[in-house]
């Protein structure tokens, strides 16, 4: 007894039965499959060589329950170098479907071809709930043949949309709720380092509760903005909080699980934080080595001290 | 195989990757789901070596059947060739979401016959991908959830709901080994950062940071973090040539480079806009050795070993647009491994999606 997948009608030749054994099962023969029977897959039984019967294994049934949370950039303008795009899901999603299913349009609903870069890897989060994608950097960086002949992935003065279609598969394989998009202005490009120097800090009351607020020049990256700010108390101690980015991701606030203390505090900038269109704390994503203001900055942290009112 | 440091046991896979193989018929495997790397004694058991070509029609049915699967259903990451038995293994993922599986499949390249590697009594070694986050590093795993996912904490009067997950990852898109070293080329899902690791096998427990940055000058003037897609040994192991997410093929030296070094690549070739470098390797013929680059957008690129080396650094991005290649007819091919001297394995798809395997002479290219 062989077992067999269904091939696709366009493809004729000998392809190999399905991996297994065959038991006895009292009178009957049992074919236990060394790789579980899919649902949704048809499977063609023969017995010596002739065909015996087809079985549909059932897709279970799978609810549509699952959709986009958020996709960041969450601002409305976003620079003509965007570089990165996050989606976030409800639930863990199933890889394979973000080539077809994710898309930049135009203001007309045309895809913009070849904006997003295409990755075999897809790049997920550890428990495949929030997928990275980004746009061609060949043709965001400056210099190179892509960006002569194609010029930037989004346009100056354009108005595109980000649009996660519903035929993206969660983990369960179900398709989603909904399709979900978000618009952005296509602005003029964003070629400075990330500088914590023009930052404005609202500092806390002494003895309160109150949020630390840092408020950007400029929405920074979603994804490092959650892991690359921190404040040293004076004891030399990381602050514990609740931290919430504003707006946009124009701000930042740390909420401290004690009241704050007297003395100098430290925010620490990881210098690995970027802002949308990749240029971090450090260097300009693409910096121009004939400019002084493009240098590079010396590796470390940046710190900024404030003392809570 | 213990004097690589590979014991049996049971190898558990998130994910199937990028292979490639290193010494002694070790195969390396990278897991980007559980951020490792396996180093996996695959008892490969064909002998002697053969140059005959080998071709398989509707490759991705023929794995797909033998799993019990509809080609749509099987993603195939990654292909490599056992330099001695010259067998063809493909690192794959069977099904998808929860019920996908990462499975190491063998094709007997005698008689394309397909096998999976039992990988739960196998002789391995691991390492972790040393830029996965710290476990006692909340920074790196703490976000805030926007759903009702994650934990309640009390922060005053405030309650605040916090999730702690890995959120941080490195994607491995391309390993080869040489002279005792793994290099791993990778791409983060967070910051636009460029390492090219350098890890000494057999693997040891201490993880060491013996990473490259990489750079790459366009125009002789902009410079940026360059991520390299896919990349191949060259020179003896003492350089690499290295196709980026942006396209360019840039070769740049590694011997004598300290850790952490940062290291700017000298630009051979631009592959041209909207078209992506997918699998590299270097074959000789009538003596000459050369590159072969498998693309999105063309077919097949050749360029000379000699005119690489002969190539000073792009600095004009028109024209010339670097060495002298020649584009062979070979299109949809994304992957290429060597068979001996005499053919190069090219994985391709047709135009309706199926997957072939085809051995091209080398003296044809």
């Amino acid at each position: 007894m062989q077992v067999r997948p269904r091939p696709a009608e366009d493809v004729v030749g000998y392809f190999p039965p399905m991996a297994g054994r065959t038991v006895p099962d009292g009178c009957d023969l049992c074919f236990l499959p060394r790789f579980a029977f899919l649902g949704g897959t048809v499977y063609e039984v023969s017995m010596d060589g002739v065909a015996a019967v087809i079985l549909l294994r059932p897709d279970p049934p799978v609810r549509a329950t699952t959709e986009v949370l958020s996709i960041y950039p969450s601002a409305r303008d976003v620079p003509c170098n965007l570089l990165r795009v996050y989606i976030v899901f409800s639930e863990p999603m199933s890889e394979g479907y973000a080539a077809a299913h994710l898309q930049l349009l135009d203001e007309s609903g045309q895809t913009l071809q070849g904006a997003l870069l295409p990755n075999s890897y897809e790049l997920w989060d550890g428990d495949h709930r929030r997928l990275t994608a980004l746009l061609d950097p060949a043709r965001i960086k400056r210099g190179l043949v892509p960006h002569q002949q194609a010029g930037y992935p989004i346009r100056l003065g354009q108005l595109v949309r980000l649009a996660v279609g519903e035929g993206f598969r969660d983990a369960r394989g179900a398709p989603l709720r909904a399709g979900a998009e978000r618009r952005y202005d296509v602005g003029a490009d964003e070629r400075r380092r990330v500088d914590p120097a023009s930052w404005t800090l609202r500092a806390p009351r002494r003895d309160s509760f109150e949020p630390l607020e840092v408020i950007f020049d400029r929405p920074l990256d979603y994804a490092l903005l959650t892991r690359c700010l921190r404040v040293r108390g004076p004891n030399g101690h990381h602050v514990d909080g609740a931290v919430e980015l504003g707006p946009a991701e124009r701000s930042w606030r740390l909420a401290p699980s004690e009241p704050w203390c007297a003395g100098r505090h430290e925010l620490v900038i990881d210098d690995i934080l970027e802002d949308v269109a990749g240029n971090s704390v450090r260097r300009v994503f693409d910096r121009d080595q004939t400019r002084s203001s493009d240098a590079v900055r010396e590796k470390g942290p940046f710190m900024i001290g404030y003392l809570p009112r | 195989m213990s004097t690589y440091g590979l014991q049996a046991g049971s190898v558990e896979i998130m994910s199937a990757g990028p292979i490639t193989f290193g010494p002694a018929g070790i195969l390396f495997l990278a897991d980007n789901g559980a951020a490792k790397i396996f180093a996996v004694g695959v008892s490969d058991p064909g002998s002697g070596v053969g140059s005959d070509p080998f071709d398989l029609e509707n490759v991705d049915t023929a794995v797909a059947s033998f799993l019990g699967c509809e080609a749509p259903d099987l993603l195939i990451r990654d292909m490599a060739v056992d330099p001695t038995s010259h067998n063809v293994y493909l690192s794959v993922q069977r099904g998808r979401g929860e019920v996908g599986r990462a499975v190491l499949v063998r094709i007997d390249r005698r008689d394309g016959s397909i096998s999976d590697i039992p990988l739960d009594d196998v002789a391995f070694s691991e390492m972790t991908i040393a830029d996965a986050p710290a476990e006692n590093d909340e920074r790196l795993d703490t976000t805030l959830p926007i759903g009702p996912e994650g934990e309640e904490f009390q922060f005053g009067e405030r309650t605040i709901r916090l999730l702690r997950r890995p959120v941080r990852t490195s994607t491995v898109t391309d390993m080869a080994y040489t002279d005792g070293f793994l290099l791993v080329a990778g791409l983060s899902n967070e910051e636009f950062s460029s390492k090219l690791r350098r890890v000494p096998f057999p693997f040891r427990q201490e993880i060491d940071d013996n990473s490259l940055e990489i750079f790459h000058v366009s125009h002789g003037k902009w410079e940026t973090a360059a991520p390299i897609r896919t990349f191949v040994p060259y020179d003896g192991g003492r350089s690499i040539l290295a196709g980026y997410t942006c396209t360019p093929v840039v070769h740049f030296p590694l011997e004598g480079l300290a850790p952490g070094t940062k290291t700017v690549g000298r630009t051979v070739a631009e592959l041209g806009a909207a078209n992506q470098p997918l699998d590299m390797i270097t074959f000789a013929q009538n003596g000459e050795d050369h590159l072969l680059v498998a693309n999105s957008a063309h077919g097949l690129i050749k360029i000379a070993q000699r005119d690489i080396d002969a190539q000073a650094a792009l600095t004009e991005p028109k024209e010339p647009i670097g060495v002298p290649r020649e584009l062979t007819d070979h299109h949809g091919v994304i992957g290429l491994a060597n068979i001996g001297d005499d053919h190069v394995l090219a994985l391709h798809v047709d135009g309706d999606g199926h997957h072939h395997l085809s051995s091209l002479t080398t003296s044809s290219l």
